[in-house]
C-alpha cells in the first residue's frame, strides 16, 4: 500500500484519461446520477453520490452475445473492451463487484470485461439516504481489497490517494505525487468512523437477519408480503449483486447465409415463470417462495458461508425502487414486526 | 474458464418410444479431446468420455436454445451417445421436426450423477415415474451386468397409462434379471392387467416391492415427479432405509448448467452443479 497527497484531482483524471476510457458518476438535469464517459475536454467534478444503476453492467452486461453458430460449429464471441476506469466508485458498489468477481470467477465473458478495468474507489464521508453499508461490512470507507486506488477527500479540495496494489501503482506511474505522512491514514479512519456513527439505527436489519436465519419467518408471512410484489424486476435489475440471467437464440437470415447468435440477458428470480419447466411444473409458482429465496440469497447463512459475506451490500437501491413493499428496509421492518 | 460453447453434434437417428417420446442417437462431429488441440475451430471443448450415469448434457437446438437431458447411453469412443427425449416444449417440438443429418450442439457432461460407491453391491429399490426412468437406464444396465449372487435389485415403474409407458424394450430385457413392478395411473375398462402390473401410483406398490427382498433393501434411487419422490422417500424412511441412502434425481429448468444463471436453484443449491442427484438427507 502506498499513500500520497493529491492537490489537484484533475491531474489524476487527465493522467488516467491518457491510458483509459474514463467513466464517472454525473448528476443529470433530472437530478438522477448515472455513469458517464468523460473526455479530456469535458471532465465533470467528482461527486460522492450513488448512481441509480450500479456498475454491474460494465462486467455482467445486460445483454451479452455468447456465441454464434454458422451451421457447422459454435464459436465463442468474447467481448474486447478497451481498458477503462471506473473513477470514484463508492464502497458498496465496489463490494458488490468483489462479490461478483467471486461468483463469475470462471466466466470468460465477465472476466474479459473485468480484466480491462481499473477501479478507483471513493470514500463516503456522509451517509447516503437509504444505505446501510456499515451493517453489512461494505462501507462507507472503501475496503482495501475491493479497489486498485482509493481516494479520500481532505480539507480544501485536497485528496488522499491510496494505491492498494500493483495495478493501482502502475496506473499512477509518471504522475508527480507527494508521498504523505501516515497520520493522514489515522485521520481517514477517524473521518470514516465519524461517518459510520451518523448512519441511522440498523437494529431492524440485524434483528431481521437473525430471525431469517433462525427459521422464524413463516411461509404465510412471505406469501402475504409477496402479493404486493408486481414482479417488475426493478429490484433485481438495480441490485448490484443480482446475477440471474436467461438465454435466447437470435436467427439472422439477412444475407444468403444463416447465422444464429446465442445471447444471455438479465433475468429476475422474482418472475413467475423463472423456474417454470417445459412440462409446466413450476417449483416456485408461489410468489412468497420467490421473495423468500431472494432475501435468503441476500442474508442467508448458507450463502454467507460460501462468499464470506452477505449477498447484500447495503446500497438501498431496492428500497428506492420499491418503497414500502419489497425493498430491504420495508421487508426487514415487517419481518421484525409481524413474522 | 467455464465453457458456454457447445460442441457440434450430428443427429444420427431416432426411434419412437411410447407417446411423443423418442430415442435420439447423436454423434460428436469432432471427438478430439480438448487436450489434443489442433488448429481446427471444431476441436471438442468438453470431456465427453468422463460421463457418469445420472449426469446430463445441454442439447443446443440452434434456432431455439438449450435444454438439459440425461444420457441413456453415454458417449462411446466414436463419440456416439443416446438420449430419451419427450416432446414437451418449444425446443423438443422443434427437435422432433429435424431430419437426420442435421447439425446441433451439445455441452457436457454436467452435474453429480448417481453415487456409485454408495450403490454398488447394495440391495436396491428403484422407483421411477414416467420419463424419470431415462436417467436410470444406463445405471440399471451396469448394475445388472455386475449383479452379485446375494444382491437384489427391484424396480417400480409408474406411468400415466399404457400409452405413456416408455423404455418397453429395456424393461423386457431387465425383467429377465430383476423384479419389475409396473403401475398405471389410469386404465380403461377393457384393459386386463398383466403380470406385475397394477393400477395406481408407484407409492401403492412400495410395500409389496420391499417385501420381495430376501435381505432388506438398504438403498433407494428415485426419479420422477418431485411430489412422488418426496412421498416415496418418506415412506422408505419409515421402512428403515437411512435418509442418506435414498437418492433423488431432481429436475429443474436450466439455462447454463454451470452454476451461473440461477434458474435451477433449490434453496441454496444449484441443481446443475450440486445435483441433479441428491440424498434425501441433503434435501431436509
Ligand atoms: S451505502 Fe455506504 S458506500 Fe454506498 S453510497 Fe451509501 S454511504 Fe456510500
Ligand atoms: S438487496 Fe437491496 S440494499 Fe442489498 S445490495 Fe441489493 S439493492 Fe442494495
Ligand atoms: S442451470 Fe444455470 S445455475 Fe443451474
Amino acid at each position: 500500500m502506498e499513500i500520497y497527497h493529491l492537490d489537484d484531482l484533475s491531474l489524476l483524471q487527465q493522467h488516467l484519461l491518457a491510458q483509459y476510457q474514463l467513466y464517472q458518476v454525473v448528476k443529470n438535469d433530472d437530478k438522477q446520477c448515472s455513469w458517464q464517459q468523460q473526455t479530456k475536454e469535458r471532465n465533470e467534478p467528482l461527486i460522492a453520490e450513488l448512481p441509480q444503476s450500479s456498475a454491474k453492467d460494465f462486467f455482467f452486461a445486460e445483454h451479452e452475445n455468447l456465441l454464434i453458430f454458422n451451421g457447422e460449429y459454435f464459436q465463442e464471441t468474447l467481448p474486447t473492451p478497451a481498458p477503462f476506469v471506473l473513477f470514484g466508485i463508492l464502497s458498496c458498489d465496489l463490494t458488490a463487484i468483489s462479490y461478483q468477481d467471486q461468483f463469475f470467477k470462471d466466466d470468460p465473458y465477465y472476466q474479459a470485461r473485468r480484466q480491462q478495468c481499473l477501479l478507483v474507489g471513493l470514500d463516503c464521508i456522509k451517509p447516503c439516504q437509504q444505505g446501510f453499508c456499515p451493517t453489512v461490512d461494505a462501507g462507507p470507507g472503501v475496503r482495501e481489497h475491493t479497489a486498485d486506488i482509493i481516494l479520500h477527500p481532505l480539507e480544501n479540495h485536497q485528496w488522499l490517494l491510496i494505491s492498494t496494489n500493483d495495478k493501482g501503482t502502475e496506473a499512477i506511474k509518471g504522475l508527480s505525487l507527494k508521498t504523505c505522512h501516515w497520520h493522514f491514514l489515522t485521520q481517514r479512519d477517524l473521518t470514516l468512523h465519524q461517518c459510520e456513527q451518523e448512519f441511522t439505527d440498523d437494529s431492524d436489519i440485524t434483528q431481521a437477519i437473525d430471525k431469517l436465519n433462525n427459521g422464524e419467518v413463516s411461509d404465510s408471512f412471505w406469501q402475504q408480503l409477496a402479493v404486493q410484489c408486481l414482479g417488475c424486476s426493478g429490484c433485481t435489475t438495480l441490485c448490484p449483486t443480482c446475477s440471474c440471467y436467461g438465454t435466447r437464440s437470435i436467427t439472422d437470415e439477412s444475407e444468403d447465409k444463416k447465422v444464429i447468435t446465442q445471447q444471455r440477458f438479465w433475468d429476475s428470480c422474482l418472475y413467475e415463470g423463472f423456474q417454470r419447466e417445459a412440462s409446466f411444473h413450476n417449483p416456485s409458482a408461489e410468489a412468497g417462495k420467490r421473495v423468500q429465496r431472494f432475501w435468503q440469497h441476500k442474508f442467508g447463512n448458507e450463502f454467507f458461508a460460501e462468499f464470506n459475506r452477505h449477498g447484500c451490500v447495503g446500497c438501498g437501491r431496492c428500497e428506492q425502487t420499491c418503497p414500502g413493499v419489497i425493498g430491504v428496509h420495508s421487508v426487514m421492518k415487517r419481518i421484525n414486526n409481524n413474522a | 474458464m467455464l465453457s458456454h460453447i457447445p460442441d457440434a453434434i450430428e443427429l444420427v437417428d431416432y426411434i419412437d418410444d411410447g407417446e411423443q417420446a423418442r430415442h435420439y442417437q447423436f454423434r460428436l462431429v469432432n471427438i478430439n479431446k480438448p487436450s489434443e488441440k489442433n488448429t481446427n475451430n471444431n476441436t471438442a471443448k468438453h470431456h465427453w468420455q468422463d460421463a457418469q450415469p445420472g449426469q446430463f448434457f445441454m442439447l443446443n437446438v440452434p434456432s431455439i436454445g438449450e435444454a438439459a437431458f440425461t444420457f441413456t447411453e453415454p458417449p462411446n469412443e466414436q463419440g456416439e451417445f443416446r438420449a430419451l427425449i419427450r416432446q414437451m416444449g418449444k425446443l423438443t417440438t422443434t427437435l422432433f421436426t429435424l431430419p437426420k443429418g442435421d447439425i446441433l450442439g451439445a455441452r457436457g457432461p454436467f452435474g453429480r450423477g448417481w453415487p456409485l460407491e454408495k450403490i454398488n453391491k447394495k440391495n436396491i429399490i428403484i422407483i421411477a415415474g414416467g420419463c424419470g426412468l431415462a436417467p436410470l437406464v444406463n445405471l440399471i444396465d451396469s448394475l445388472i451386468d455386475n449383479l452379485t449372487a446375494s444382491q437384489q435389485l427391484v424396480l417400480i415403474y409408474g406411468a400415466q397409462n399404457k400409452q405413456a409407458q416408455l423404455l418397453t424394450t429395456e424393461r423386457e430385457r431387465w425383467q429377465q434379471h430383476i423384479k419389475i413392478y409396473n403401475s398405471l395411473d389410469e386404465i380403461n375398462d377393457q384393459y386386463t392387467l398383466v403380470e406385475n402390473e397394477s393400477q395406481g401410483t408407484p407409492l401403492d406398490i412400495v410395500d409389496i416391492a420391499l417385501a420381495t427382498f430376501i435381505k432388506p433393501a438398504t438403498t433407494a434411487l428415485l426419479c420422477g415427479p418431485e411430489i412422488m419422490m418426496n412421498s416415496a422417500a418418506k415412506k422408505l424412511v419409515d421402512n428403515g432405509i437411512a435418509s442418506d441412502d435414498i437418492f433423488l434425481a431432481i429436475e429443474r429448468r436450466m439455462h447454463c448448467a454451470i452454476g451461473l444463471c440461477g434458474h435451477c436453484y433449490l434453496n441454496e443449491r444449484y441443481v446443475c452443479k450440486n445435483g441433479p442427484t441428491f440424498s434425501w438427507q441433503e434435501l431436509q
